[in-house]
Order: structure tokens, then sequence, then C-alpha cells
């Protein structure tokens, strides 16, 4: 009676979820069973925003979501965002202003930006951007670079 | 922990797996539920997805809002037209989580989970919110005062389902809270005002309380006017700050939770009347 | 400036500790205490061995046939007799997958005969302990000390200033959990680890596991932030213990809850400050104390001994009297911590003296320039007190105080305070370089934590001191059993000592290809064909000056080494205890502006200013970096970061939900002004400066606050509940 979820669709390439345990979390679906290390663990409790993927492009944090309930939708982690005009442009903004350090919190922060930019414009405020990534939190560059970086990126706010 | 996932393609299906399991609960977001799960909160072997379910629907009807319950918060935020008719409604979906937390936590999740903390609570109870539910024996409809039995606790039959919210068609409003740490936080209390059309007065709830949010019809008494003086508006608060039960816990004492609802109150009634704020 | 690393880590591929795999790898797990005290009656491991996946499962009885030497009386792997914390490791198991690991960790049954544990220095002291509690069993370290005729001081004073302030506990919320994994075969005993010092993981793992550190090779990872708890050896004993057990390689890694609950950090304070001053001059300190060590062993407790002086401060007083009590709770042992506990000390005084000048009716900055250290000045234990940037910060402050001043707005409040810390610490370390005729390279343990004090830093320093450009530079980062010895990335030292220890081998070097070319001085410079050294007798490629062995064997090595240099304590002015000298005398002062909510006790900085000595600045963006970074924790050490313990010693906010962290939206605009000319022994007079910028931040807050309200807030941190309370109080 359970509808299969069908294969889901990670970076393009179609992953097989019949194997796939209900309990697991697409977090550890895309790192211990793709390998695609560049998602990060940090609480697993949605409180950091280090393991934010795209789902049909949107935000969303892998940590809170089961791999089988998920739509047949496509996933892109960092990984899968190499060519994306957006993340050229993203990366280019925070090695401008080195808004990064440490480096655990930066993939989630690139994800974030990135479906951020897509899904509220590219004319969005930079008070508004700032705002909509509060959930990814920083320890070491204490934002200050990375604020620089979302001026870089946000268009037609103050 | 073993634990399974059906995912039923129908409202029906749905049902007849939450009745064939007694420990089966529906998962939506499940941006709350995994926490739940994985601290011992909640014990369940079986989750029903939702997923699956016609339920994601944020439009304008006849009768004003219908919200369904497998709509992500953030699609409820975004909905055209929706700030400018329920501006406080808004606001509170605004205030939970993230972005990307609220793009798939659910309003049928933050009901269903009925968290004494919850920020959307409030918000419903002063909208005077319907909420539709669908179970074995067919549809129906109450108000969430009525539902809302205690902390985590929806007065819901076995295998019945929140099928959606229906509000007003627009209501001055507003949702003042405190936190700690304004982004990424728990309320310590958060203050609901709402003026229904055709309703003789403000409607009030507070979040943070003990056993869960709640509306206070005595403050309400002293706001009848549609722009309260500050004399009544004080009244109100003062009356707000006394009634309810509030709790002491890591997040604030009982005492100052009752200062907060004095000055949030004060402050969501100058939001959503355009009064003079004492 | 691009850092090295922004490709990979923008990226996701630069491999940390939790992204560790080895083939054939296991999961391990630690099964925690469930109490927070008492006697360990039985720790059944069937449970956990019957659940699927399982491999090994190991306890103190399993330990006694497989490893007894880690079982040595001091600091045995699980505890034997006493559970010291709630969460404490008392068995360990490993498994196929993660999840069976934690599940089979579950499924252990401990036993253990409960006992009510110390939650609270207050709890145990509700009095200020007397002179007879030095010898009480819960305290693990007593410290006394001072010069001077201190009762005189204050029997002859005009005013006493005397308070009480509290701190809690703060973690350092590295964001990547602590993570490794461990090897064990023929003999060597390895784990590859998330860690900021490689060597000193080697030396505590064989301790703890009572094996020969030889025995133990310790490799690094990137590491996903450190700020102090990745500064010793921890989750790495255990791994070692279940690759023994399981004959397989482990990883383990611990949740963000573990992280919390397990993390070595800092505890609760309570402070006792007296002054005793006679006009406007201060003639008299007593300082005091109550500090919570957790479950720190006795005579390994750093903190008690160290703190006390950032109470003294860095200012003149001749007569001060200091005691303190390290005091055994069951928490979680003490740990570092960016500047362990310095912050917290920096309120208390800071705030103190600010309130003192405002009593005296002083201008607070021109207060602390009256007592400020000045260079050849003695510290309370009589050291000498090196070139210091206190006064040149304080009067840069001053002037931008007396700038913002006219534009504070009603309801808003302007506060300075002064942070005093000692860079460059640590036990010492050691570089090697190799010279072959195209690069230069430079072998060290140490890995990229974050501030990018190892891959950028510490080649800067190599590039200047050499004379080639950057690129020529090559940093090679091994284990320990092919790198040279270094104490470690912490203690705002990496560049101070490590790069000391690169200028002296670049001059072994030169002297030796001085030598071979026939005399000196000589230098090196880029050539037409790789490079040149070019001297008295002209130019010649570097690999014309190679023996044959060198040329084929990697090039010219030179090895150099630092080991600190701090001028000695007087011995006669220490009554009990142990106290540490200072190294570079570091300052850094904030200003900051912030708006009181009057109805909630919410505190908003809205905007602050950060002036930091510096010695000499090697590379202004990652200096910057670290100060805009470490501002920021400390406004979160401010506002609102504590740890809440209930009486039963449970930790109450596990989460990063619930322990909240500065957020994008909780950051002001900060100006940075970097301050030379008070050199530190550093390379080029450089000074650390990972640690300094977080001193003086709450202190700062709160004085604003107080600026703002005219109440003062004793408690840190400076919650809006807590800045409510007073603003009501009477």
């Amino acid at each position: 009676m359970s509808a299969d979820p069908g294969p889901l669709e990670v970076n393009g390439r179609p992953v097989e979820r019949a194997s796939i345990p209900d309990d697991e979390r697409l977090l550890d679906t895309l790192r211990w069973r793709l390998g695609l290390k560049g998602t990060k663990e940090g609480c697993r409790s949605g409180d950091c925003g280090a393991c934010t993927v795209l789902l049909a492009g949107e935000t969303v944090l892998s940590c809170l979501a089961l791999t089988r309930d998920l739509p047949a939708l496509p996933v892109t982690t960092i990984e899968g965002i190499e060519e994306d005009p957006v993340a050229i442009a993203v990366r280019e903004a925070f090695t401008a202003e080195a808004a990064l350090q440490c480096g655990y919190c930066t993939p989630g922060f690139v994800v974030a930006t990135v479906g951020l930019l897509k899904e509220l414009g590219p004319d969005v405020g930079v008070d508004r951007l700032r705002e909509e990534l509060a959930g990814n939190l920083c320890r070491c560059t204490g934002y200050a670079a990375i604020d620089r970086a979302i001026r870089r990126l946000a268009r037609g706010g103050p | 922990m073993p634990l399974t996932l059906e995912r039923p393609d129908g409202v029906d299906a749905a049902i007849a797996a939450l009745l064939s399991a007694p420990d089966a609960v529906p998962i939506a977001g499940g941006t709350d539920l995994l926490l739940d799960l994985e601290a011992g909160r909640v014990r369940s072997e079986h989750l029903v997805s939702l997923a699956g379910l016609p339920w994601a629907r944020v439009e304008r009807t006849g009768e004003g809002w219908s919200i369904g319950s497998t709509a992500p918060l953030r699609r409820v935020e975004r909905s055209e037209g929706l700030a400018a008719d329920h501006p406080g409604f808004v606001e509170a979906v605004r205030s939970v989580g993230s972005a990307a937390l609220r793009h798939r936590a659910t309003l049928g999740g933050n009901l269903g989970r009925a968290s004494p903390a919850s920020d959307l609570l409030p918000i419903l109870l002063a909208l005077d919110a319907d909420v539709t539910l669908v179970g074995p024996a067919g549809p129906r409809r109450a108000k969430l005062d009525e539902l809302l039995r205690g902390s985590r606790d929806l007065a819901l039959g076995r295998g019945e389902l929140i099928e959606g919210v229906a509000l007003p068609p627009r209501a001055p409003s507003a949702y003042a809270w405190q936190r700690v740490r304004p982004a990424n936080d728990i309320s310590q209390v958060g203050v609901a005002i709402a003026r229904p059309p055709g309703a003789d007065r403000w409607a009030v709830a507070l979040g943070g309380v003990l056993p869960r949010p709640c509306r206070v019809p005595a403050a309400e008494e002293a706001l009848t006017a549609p722009t309260p003086s500050e004399e009544e508006v004080r009244r109100a608060a003062r009356i707000a700050s006394t009634a309810a039960r509030f709790a002491s816990d890591r997040r604030a004492t009982a005492e100052y939770r009752r200062r907060l609802v004095d000055v949030l109150l004060r402050r969501a009634l100058a939001r959503a009347s355009g009064g003079a704020r004492p | 400036m691009t850092r090295p690393d922004a490709a990979g880590k923008l990226r996701g591929a630069v491999t940390f500790g939790t992204d560790l795999e080895r083939p054939g790898m296991l999961w391990g797990a630690l099964v925690p205490s469930p109490a927070a005290a008492g006697r360990l009656r039985a720790v059944d491991l069937g449970p956990a061995r019957r659940t699927p996946g399982v491999v090994a499962a190991i306890g103190a009885e399993e330990l006694r046939q497989l490893l007894p030497s880690a079982l040595g009386r001091e600091r045995p792997l699980f505890p034997v007799e006493e559970v010291a914390y709630r969460g404490q490791p008392v068995a360990a198991v490993a498994a196929s997958t993660r999840a069976a690991a934690r599940a089979a960790a579950r499924a252990a049954r401990v036993t253990i005969e409960e006992r009510r544990p110390v939650a609270d220095v207050e709890d145990r002291y509700p009095e200020w302990p007397g002179p007879g509690a030095a010898s009480d069993p819960g305290v693990i370290a007593h410290v006394r000390a001072g010069h001077g005729n201190v009762a005189s001081a204050f029997a002859r004073a005009t005013l006493v200033h005397s308070e009480t302030y509290r701190t809690s506990g703060v973690c350092q919320v590295a964001l990547e959990p602590h993570a490794c994994v461990a090897e064990v075969s023929d003999g060597v005993w390895r784990v590859t680890s998330s860690t900021q010092t490689p060597f000193g993981v080697r030396d505590d793992t064989a301790e703890i596991l009572g094996l020969p550190a030889e025995t133990i090779v310790v490799d690094g990872t990137w590491v996903g932030g450190g700020f102090g708890g990745k500064g010793a050896a921890f989750l790495e004993p255990y791994a070692l213990a279940l690759a023994r057990a399981s004959g397989r390689p482990v990883e383990l890694a611990l949740s963000y809850r573990e992280e919390f609950r397990l993390g070595r950090s800092t505890l609760a304070a309570v402070i006792r400050l007296d002054t005793a001053v006679i006009d406007r001059t201060i003639v008299g300190r007593r300082v005091r104390l109550l500090l919570d060590t957790g479950s720190s062993l006795p005579g390994r407790d750093f903190a008690t001994g160290y703190s006390i002086g950032f109470l003294v401060g860095p200012y003149r007083c001749g007569a001060v009297e200091v005691e303190g009590f390290g005091v055994r709770t069951n928490k979680p042992p003490f740990g570092p911590h960016r500047a362990p506990f310095a912050p917290q000390c920096v309120f208390a005084l800071e705030s103190h003296l600010d309130g003192l000048a405002r009593r005296l009716g002083v201008d607070p900055l021109e207060f602390r320039l009256a007592h400020v250290w000045r260079e050849g000045d003695e510290t309370f234990l009589g050291q000498k007190v090196g070139p210091f940037g206190g006064e040149r910060a304080l009067r840069a402050a001053a002037e931008r105080a007396r700038a913002w001043r006219p534009s504070v707005a009603e309801g808003h409040g302007l506060g300075a305070a002064l942070g005093f810390w000692s860079t460059g610490t640590g036990a010492g370390g050691e570089v090697r370089l190799r010279l072959d005729g195209r690069a230069l390279r430079l072998e060290q343990v140490e890995r990229e934590i974050g501030s990018g004090s190892v891959i950028a830093g510490l080649t800067a320093v190599a590039a200047r001191a050499t004379g080639l450009p950057a690129r020529l530079v090559r940093l090679v980062a091994s284990d320990t059993a092919t790198a040279p010895v270094d104490s470690g990335v912490f203690g705002s030292r990496t560049v101070a000592a490590l790069g000391r220890a690169i200028v002296q081998a670049n001059e072994k070097l030169l002297a030796t290809l001085a030598r071979r070319a026939g005399g000196g001085p000589v230098r090196l410079e880029e050539g037409a064909d790789g490079i040149d050294v070019v001297g008295p007798a002209g130019r010649r490629p570097v690999a014309e000056l190679l023996t044959p062995e060198e040329r084929d064997g990697g090039g010219l090595v030179a090895e150099g080494r630092h080991y600190g240099n701090a001028p000695p304590i007087d011995p006669s002015r220490v009554e009990d205890g142990t106290f540490y000298p200072y190294t570079d005398f570091t300052a850094s002062v904030d200003l900051a502006e912030v708006e009181v909510d009057p109805e909630t006790g919410s505190v908003r900085v809205v905007r602050a200013a950060a002036f930091q000595d510096v010695g000499a600045v090697i590379s202004e963006p990652l200096v910057r970096a670290q100060v805009e970074g470490g501002f920021v924790m400390g406004l979160g050490e401010a506002l609102t970061e504590e740890t809440l313990w209930s009486p039963d010693a449970t930790l109450l906010n596990p989460s990063l939900l619930d322990y909240r962290i500065p957020t994008l939206l909780d950051v002001p605009p900060l100006e940075i002004t970097l301050l030379e000319g008070a050199p530190g022994a550093g390379p080029f007079g450089a000074k650390g400066v990972g640690e300094p910028p977080i001193l003086a931040v709450p202190a700062a807050v709160a004085n604003a606050v107080a600026d703002a309200t005219g109440r003062r807030v004793r408690d840190l941190p400076l919650t809006p509940e807590r800045v409510s309370r007073a603003l009501i109080r009477p």
C-alpha cells in the first residue's frame, strides 16, 4: 500500500531508494552512501545550516529530511553547483572577501546563498538576504566578511 | 529503533495506515518530529508520510483564507496577498526557524506538534481559526481553541488528520515576541492580537505559557475600542500578565514572562491598531 | 588577499575529521555514565554486544585483559570506581554503522550507586571558603600571592569599592564536532584527528593508554574550528582502544549533543573585587576567585593560578593580595577555550573599574590611563612588563569615544574596556626548512584550523624571512613520526612561536650557504632558473652549493626552534599554589555603543571599535579577520552564551538552539585599529592575535549598558532577563 518513492535525483543522477532504510536522513545518504561529503554534518538538529542542500532549487536542511520521504524532485549539493552561474558569482564574492575561515560552515553558506538568490531574485536587498541567512551559523569569521560578500551579491537594497 | 515509513498516496490510505499500528504517527516536514523521535520524546516505529496528500494549498476562498496542512511555511509566508490580509500571521510564520527549515516545516506539523512555545498557535487562536480535519468518520471542522487540550496535546480522534486551517478574509493583527537571540531561537513569550471581521473587541492570545497557548478573555474585555486608549491598553496588559500560568524554565522565569506579556501586548496593539504606544 | 584554501573550502572539497574514511572501517560510540556522581557498580556490555553489527565492546573489565596499561591510577581510560560527571565515557563500542554503534551504546547497562553531585561551587561553598578550605578534598587548586601592605592600604583608603561578580560557563562551539579515525597494526598506534595539537594528542594519549609515545603516530586533518576545544587528546585514546579491540580502523565522531555534554570548556565562577583608593589613585587591591574546575584532576588545573592575574589586570598598584580556589564539581573537566576564562575576568575587573571611576567622578578611560602598565613596570608577581600597547590602545579608544559621544542617541550608551592577555604561549616548537634549487619547503606538524595562521601565516613569515616570493615556499604538514615537534595551534602562538623558529632556521640556512659560497652575508633570490644565492662573491644557483647527497636527497636542511622566554616571577610573592609567567604582554581595547530596550532588557550593539595591540602586522587581512571573529565570539559571551546546569549537574541546553552563538543579524559594524609599536617576541616583532580580540568585548558591552541605564549588571552574560532585573532593581 505504500507508494514507491521512486528514484531521487541527486546532482542530475538517479539514486535508487529501494535499498535505503526508511529512517535514513538525506544527510547520511549524501555523505556516506553517495560520498558527497561537501555537505557537512554540524548540529544534526536543524539549528546550524551546515547541511543545507537544494531540493527543487529551494534550501532545505538535509539533516531533517528522511531520504525516502522526499518527493521525486532534484536534490543539488555543493558538488552539483560547480558550473552554476549564480554559484560562480557567490564563490567569487566569498573569495574576494575571504568570507571563510575553517570552512566547515562554508558549503552550507554557499548553497544557502545560491538558493536564496534564486528564490528571491537578484533584486533582493542586502537586509533581506542577511535576514534569510541567519539560520547559517559561522563561528570563525564573525560574519563580517560574509556580510561584505553578501553586499556584493544582493542588489536593490541598501 | 527500527522505523518504517509508509507513503500513502491518498487520504483514505493515509487514514488506514494510521489505524494499522497503535504507535503510528503522521510525518509532514518532519523538522520537529524527527528530533522528538531521536530524543525519545515521541515513541513510534511507524511513520505515515503525508507527502503524497493534496493538502499543500494556500488560497483565498469565498470565506477567507484556506491553508492546507502540508503547505510548507515558506509557501505560506510568500503567498501573494496573505501578508496584507493577515500581517500578524505572516509575522509569526516568518519568525519560525530559518528559511531552509521553513521550506520543509508545515503549518499542520506546527499545529499537530502543539508545542507550548509554538509561535503559530497564539496568532491562530487570536484569529479564532477553524481547523479542518479528516478521519475514519469523515471530515469535520473545529475551533483550534477547542482542539488544543494541553501541552503537545491536540484532541484528534484515532486516525484523524489535520487537513488545513481556515482564516477569516482579513483581520488587523500583530504578533510580538521576545527571545534571548532574535533569530534562531524559541520565543520566551509570544503575544498575538487580532480583530477578526465583526468582532466587538481585540482578541489576545499568549504563547510560552502553561500548559498551552491560550486566549485571555479578561484582557480582551478591556479592548473593545478599535483604537483602545492608553488606559485601556494598560489595563488589558496588566490583566493579561496576571491571567495566565507562566512557566519558569531554562528560557525564562515566570516573573520575567509576566513582565514581557505586559510589554509585548502594548507593542502588538500599537502595531495592529495604529494607536499610541504607552 | 586570496586565501590559499578558499577554492577548496568553497567547493566543500577539503577533508575534515568528520569526513575521514578507511577501508573496512567501523564506527565507534561512547557509553555515557547515566549519573553525575557515584560508585560504578557494573557495566553490562552483553546487550551492546548482541546489537546487530557490533564488533567490539570494551569497558574497564575488557581493558584489563586487552590493554591493562590503560587503567593507570591517575587517568584511567574508563573510570574504575567513581564516575566524575554525567556522560563520562564508561565503555565504548565499535560497529559496522554509526546507527548500530549508537544503538549498542544505548543498549549497554550501566549500574551506578548514585550520590548527590556537586553541581555548583556555591552549593559547595555557600559562604566564602575560609583559610582552612585549601586542604578540603574538593579543592583541587589553591593559589595565594601578593605584595605590599594591603591591610594598611585599605585602612588608609578614602574610598573602598567592593563588588561580587558571577560568570557562567561558555563553550567553544567549533562547528565541526570532534572526530578521528584510529588504526592499530604492527605495533603502531596511528590516529588521524581533527586536532589543534598532534604532538599534544600523542603525548596525552601515550599517558592515558600507558604506551611509549614513540609507538603512537598522530596525523592532522583540516580542522573545522578549534577555539581550544581541540587542544588536547579527547576521543583519540578511545578510538585507538576500539581499533585495538576490533582489529579494524575505527572512526569516532561526537554528535553535537555530546559535543556540549562532554566538551571541556570554561565553567562558572564567583569573583570578589575590593579596591582601595586614596583620592583618585588605587592604593590597594584584594582579588578573590572561586572557580568551578569541573572534574579536573588535582595538580592538573591551570585555570585558577593563570586566570587570577587577569583579575588583577594590567594596572599599577602598590599592594595586592589575591586568593583563588579551584573547586571540583561533577561536570566535565575545565578546558581550554579562546583565552580561557579571561573575557569573564576582564568583564569583572573592567566593570569594577568603570563603576569605581564613575563613583570618583573620573572619566573611566582616563582612570585606566592613570594606572595602566608601562613597559618596565612590575606585575603583582614581580614580573617585568615587556612592551605593552595598553596605553596606546586606551588613548586611541578615548579619542574615538569623544568622537562618538555627541551622536550617541537617547537610550543608548557607550562603554569601553581594556583586556590584557599573554600571547605566544605554549611549550615551544620547531620547524624544518628544506631548500633545493627550485623551492623552499617548510616542514612542520600543524594543520589549518581556520585563522590562516598555518597555511598563510607561516608561509608569509618564511617568505619575508628568506626574501623569496611566497609561491616558492611550500608548506609541508606531516605526522608526528616525521615532522619536528611543536606544541600546537593555540595560545596565540602559531605565527609568533613557529614564525620565530622559521627565522632562526633561515639564519642557519644562510650561514651554511655563506660558508659554501666563500663568505657572507648572503641572501636568497629568485633567479632565472630557480633560487639563487646572492652575496659578496656574486650570484650562484642554490643547486651549485648543494652536496651530492642534498641534491639527490631533497635539499639543504636547517631546523629552527623557539622555546619562549618569559621573564621570571618573583617566588617570594607566592604564598601557595602554581602561577605562570606571562610571555608577550598584549592589549586589546573595545569600544561599544549599545541600545537597551528599557522594557524587555534586550541589548543590541549598534556599533563598535576594536583597538588591537599586534606588535607588528605580518598579514593584515588575517589579523583583521581574527579581530572580527574574536569580537563576535566575545559578543556571544557578553549577551547570550552560557551553559545552564540543573541541580543534579545535568547540562540543560546542549544544542545550538539553546546555547545561543551570534547569528548574522546580531553583528554590528566594527571599526578595527591595529596598533604597532609595542613589539612581541614573534618574527619581526609580531604578537599573537588569535585570542586577544575576544577579551574586552563583554566588559565593553556591560559598561555601555551601565552608561545607557545607570544600572550595573554583575552577572555574565547580559541576557535580556538579567538586564531587565537590573532595571527594576529598587
